[in-house]
């Protein structure tokens, strides 16, 4: 018996790898034929193509292409996490409100959104509103006269980045922040009044943040129209903002589902404890409900980030120069397809295994103790 | 409900005016009426314990009294205050009256010391050091102080119910309501959650309990209010109520579970 | 959501109105400011529905928007095959009813005729409208007699599929898994692989792949669960690779890369990559979710199982798998519905003539350039998928509530 089931596993592998050959001879076979190298040789050919939105000059080699092509990946779907998060953070407590029509409106927005393929909203935000309802370069809109809004995308005052002293200032003032939430909270601990540490820290970090940047000489460059396009700011094209608008708008309503399941899955009796125990509405969110929705929240979010993380691929639609689009081009520019696609499948099992493996971290550090 | 269980019902045990009073109360759960003219006074220092039949409104009636479920009709007045939509009345009773459940409820993301800790400091403002000196002494109480700084979870059922306890005393309460304390446990782990409420009894405490241990309610209870289709059927103190039982309900109920 | 009332006394409305939109003064200002928001978007929606829209790019386009470039003298096979699909649904909608009558699990049972048909309506809303919808810009009389032929043969297949017996259920069940294969083949008879386009396209992918990944998901599910380790060494190797990547990306490279895998003169065609893809992927994803479902089941049912003195494949085909395959319908469900969203992508990554594309393509025509007609086009498609989904995920839900799933 076991005997046999060792030939059989065998067998199944033999089989498996087999067909691995056979297909590794087709390619070879069949590039050779075609006259493709199969080698990843190819990385350090001259590109051939531009890249919008950089600095990247066709005759620097694949490589570098590719390197920009994995940081747009990156850019856009931490960008698209953080706001796609702060959304349907939102709209899930909107869908758990008392107030009819706010609920139903968050009900309407999910059950729309949920419904409707991405690529469609990832189109129709490029095609329907970046480039139609946004004016013409030629008039745009000047909010305020500080920020410039057109079809050539949005731009708007940025800190002059030169130097590391916006981060220095960044980093003290984190600390002092820290360090003042920390002292309320001792003193609150002495006291029983309220710790309020949040709050005690944010206005820290604001005042301590700005005393610094004006230190370190407060360089605003604010955007001008120069020609038909802009300088200075920092400019978000049309192509960015249409994949961000629709990766945010697409993932915060399934995150709207997640943290509304989260909150209702936490047992009755914990709120209802907690109510029992004379807690306001406030105290029996943030010390009881909310923890413990978090906590059942990490493993479904961190799947949702995954996805958008995947679904940032969609850019290639409207040519926004993340991952995808830089192979496909590279692909249709010369370089060999199989080496280029199993690379970019490479780099995408990474990301998600780096992803995976802390939201098992997070996963184990916030689980709950059992005997 | 007829004229002598009124009566009955209405007539707390020794002297001194009630801290519980419940009048002509009614409950609806959509078309199901859960109480029906509810008429119940708890007194001073008095142990009331309540028995009936699974859905017969026995939960739903305290759960009324610290406002866990919105009484429909009647009047709940505890402690001369009245349970009324304003919110401050509402958190005045909670404050008032320590509740423990069938299910505990802990906080199973706090520990031990902090479940007990966390109403004290949040509401009643007690600074941190104050709040867990207090916890410390009613782990004592209930003889558990080596287990604060572990979590509900890494607990014995007997163990969480008598933190449970622990917790709702932490807000020196003026009433207890106790929703089936030991359904949820173990035959063994019984008996130690018993003697603390037998303890509280002792000392004087107000309670109202929710029990299907008759030996209890022997020893411990001042009256026994016996509910039934969410109205209360009979009232007695023990000794009558299980020796003499007057309606036909009452006997029939004792009869299954005696 | 429903709200629970004391049984009424006056003042209903007002009561309710208070509870729900004026609890606090800021409840109130969310109220009104929302409420004004609210109308406005609803205004607009409907002023462009019925007033701003310029729907003749839809209905001059319609044709191309739901069977791409069909040719038109093959249509009444289109016809034919809707009305057959129906037919397939009717009956093994009647033997389902049947069966839930025998269980006593009906939910229908006790209800009058017109009180069912009016069930059916709530639970079909979306596609009753769709229904309509388009065939108000149909300008042929051709759709409207399909339509009113499916509904007939859904409620003849009804009516006829609970009459059934007993005995021929499996082979009832069986010829309707068939049946898209059979008509697959029917509507492909007339144009080939690659002619295909609009949302017939979009509705074939999806209902293949479907069929396809879902014994293919099953069984990398039990490999990854295999007490051998090689064969768990497999399956968890490829169920994670295909998961990590992105779809797009696999069709992309099916597109341009796949060709080069196999010999050249068997070069698949493009619809045939795409369900490649659809199956494979999806098919990973159905496996972690027959998983779940596998783990989520109680030892005792194997081991009472072992103890009877079934064979561990038996214990396994007749005890385990029908359990965890009826607990995670819900899950199942909502792939599919991504599945049937996915479709879209064809278009973008393989040049597919699928309904998306279309809906961009028609607004560079001729008469309809350069004049923004992306709100039509794609309203238009976007409903589309909006009424399959939804009703796919209310089904759902109304299984998951059946199952008890997820109730406490």
């Amino acid at each position: 018996m076991r005997v046999l089931r060792w030939v059989f596993q065998i067998a199944v592998v033999g089989a498996v790898v087999g067909l691995l050959l056979v297909l590794i001879g087709n390619v070879r076979s069949n590039s050779s034929e075609l006259g493709i190298p199969t080698g990843y040789d190819y990385l350090d050919n001259p590109a051939g193509f531009p890249i919008a939105d950089s600095d990247f000059n066709q005759r620097q080699p694949v490589r570098d292409a590719i390197r920009i092509g994995v940081i747009n990946t990156l850019r856009v779907s931490l960008i698209g996490i953080v706001l796609a998060t702060v959304l349907g953070t939102l709209i899930g407590l909107a869908r758990l409100s008392q107030n009819w029509l706010l609920r139903n409106a968050a009900r309407v927005y999910v059950e729309v959104i949920r419904n409707i393929p991405l690529l469609l909203i990832v189109i129709f935000a490029y095609a329907g509103i970046a480039l139609v309802l946004f004016p013409r370069i030629t008039e745009p809109w000047e909010p305020l006269g500080i920020a410039i809004i057109s079809n050539r995308g949005v731009v708007v005052p940025w800190h002059d980045a030169s130097g590391w002293g916006i981060v220095a200032v960044g980093a003290v003032a984190g600390v002092v922040a820290w360090l003042v939430a920390r002292l309320r909270r001792r003193h609150a601990d002495r006291t029983g009044t309220p710790a309020r540490s949040g709050l005690w820290g944010g206005v820290a970090f604001a005042v301590v943040a700005a005393a610094g940047w004006l230190l370190v000489g407060a360089d605003v460059t604010l955007p001008e129209l120069a020609g038909r396009g802009t300088t200075g700011g920092i400019r978000m094209s049309p192509e960015f903002f249409a994949i961000l608008f629709a990766l945010v708008v697409y993932t915060a309503s399934h995150i709207a589902e997640i943290v509304r399941g989260s909150i209702q899955a936490v047992p009755r009796g914990q709120a209802e404890a907690a109510s029992a125990l004379a807690l306001s509405g406030f105290q029996r969110s943030w010390f009881v409900v909310l923890p413990q929705a978090f906590r059942i929240a990490v493993p479904p979010l961190g799947n949702q980030y995954l996805n958008l993380t995947k679904n940032s691929t969609l850019g290639s639609a409207v040519s926004y120069f993340e991952l995808a689009q830089v192979t496909s081009i590279s692909v249709a520019n010369g370089a060999p397809a199989v080496p280029s696609y199993l690379l970019t499948l490479l780099i995408f099992l990474a990301i998600s295994l780096v992803l995976s493996l802390v939201v098992n971290v997070v996963n184990r550090r916030l689980a709950l103790v059992e005997r | 409900m007829t004229e002598a269980v009124f009566a009955d019902a209405t007539q707390v045990t020794g002297s001194g005016e009630p801290i519980i009073v419940l009048e002509g109360v009614d409950k609806f759960f959509g078309d199901f009426q859960a109480l029906k003219d509810i008429n119940l006074r708890v007194g001073r220092r008095e142990v009331v314990v309540v028995i009936g039949p699974s859905g017969s409104g026995k939960s739903t009636m305290i759960r009324c009294i610290n406002r866990l479920e919105k009484h429909d009709a009647g009047r709940i007045v505890v402690d001369g205050t009245e349970l009324s939509d304003d919110l401050r009345n509402i958190q005045e009773i909670r404050r008032e009256t320590g509740m423990v459940f069938q299910q505990f409820n802990l906080f199973p993301h706090l520990t031990v010391l902090d479940n007990i800790a966390l109403a004290p400091r949040q509401v009643r403002k007690l600074p941190k050091r104050v709040a867990e000196e207090a916890a410390m002494q009613l782990l004592e109480r209930v003889q558990i102080p080596e287990q604060a700084r572990k979590y509900p979870g890494q607990l014995s059922g007997g163990q969480q119910q008598r933190v449970a306890i622990a917790r709702a005393l932490a807000m020196t309460p003026k009433v207890m309501l106790f929703d089936e304390p030991t359904s949820a446990l173990d035959p063994e782990m019984i008996n130690e959650v018993l003697d603390v409420m037998k303890d509280l009894a002792r000392e004087g405490m107000t309670m109202m309990v929710i029990t299907h241990e008759m030996g209890f309610a022997r020893e411990v209870a001042d009256r026994v209010v016996f509910m039934a289709d969410a109205q209360i059927v009979e009232v007695g103190t023990p000794q009558h109520f299980f020796e003499d039982p007057q309606e036909e309900r009452t006997k029939l109920f004792l009869s299954q579970i005696l | 959501m429903g709200i629970p009332f004391a049984p009424s006394p006056p003042g209903r409305v007002t009561r309710w109105v208070r509870r729900n939109l004026f609890r606090t003064p800021f409840d109130g200002v969310v109220t009104v400011v929302g409420g004004a928001l609210a109308l406005y978007v609803v205004y607009r929606l409907v002023r462009f529905v019925l007033v701003t829209g310029r729907w003749d790019v839809v209905r001059d386009n319609l044709k191309l928007f739901m069977v791409g470039r069909y040719p038109t003298v093959h249509l009444p096979r289109v016809s034919v095959s809707v009305i057959v699909a129906a037919l397939a649904a009717g009956l093994v909608a009647g033997i389902v009813h049947r069966r839930q009558l025998a269980a006593g699990t009906s939910t229908v049972a006790h209800l009058s005729p017109a009180a069912r048909v009016l069930d059916l309506v709530q639970r079909f809303w979306p596609v009753l409208l769709g229904a309509v919808l388009v065939l108000a810009l149909t300008t042929t009389p051709g759709p409207t007699l399909t339509a009113v032929g499916a509904l007939i043969a859904a409620v003849l297949g009804r009516v006829v599929g609970a009459r059934l017996p007993k005995r021929s259920h499996w082979v009832v069940v069986l010829a309707a898994v068939a049946t898209p294969f059979v008509l697959v083949g029917y509507l492909a008879d007339a144009l080939g692989w690659d002619g295909w386009g609009g949302m017939m396209l979009n509705i074939f992918l999806a209902v293949v792949s479907i069929i396809l990944c879902f014994p293919l998901g099953v069984f990398m599910a039990l490999g990854r669960r295999s007490h051998l380790p090689l064969i768990r060494w497999l399956c968890t190797g490829l169920i994670e690779v295909v998961r990590g990547a992105p779809l797009f990306v696999l069709l992309l490279m099916a597109n341009v890369a796949l060709g080069f895998f196999v010999p050249r003169e068997w070069a698949p065609s493009d619809v045939m990559r795409a369900i490649t893809v659809f199956t494979i992927f999806t098919g990973a994803y159905v496996a972690e979710i027959v998983r779940g479902g596998l783990q989520s089941l109680p030892r005792g049912q194997e081991e009472a199982g072992r103890a009877l003195g079934l064979s561990p494949a038996r214990v396994t085909f007749l005890i385990v798998l029908p359990q965890a395959l009826r607990n995670v319908i819900p899950a199942q469900v909502g792939q599919f519905i991504s599945l049937f969203k996915d479709t879209v992508l064809v278009g973008a990554a393989m040049g597919l003539f699928e309904v998306l594309r279309v809906a961009t393509a028609v607004t560079t025509q001729g008469e309809f350039q350069g004049q923004n007609l992306l709100p039509e086009t794609f309203g238009f498609v976007a409903l589309l998928f909006w009424v399959g989904s939804y009703t796919m995920s209310q089904e759902s839900q109304r299984i998951e509530h059946k199952l008890g799933v997820g109730e406490r």
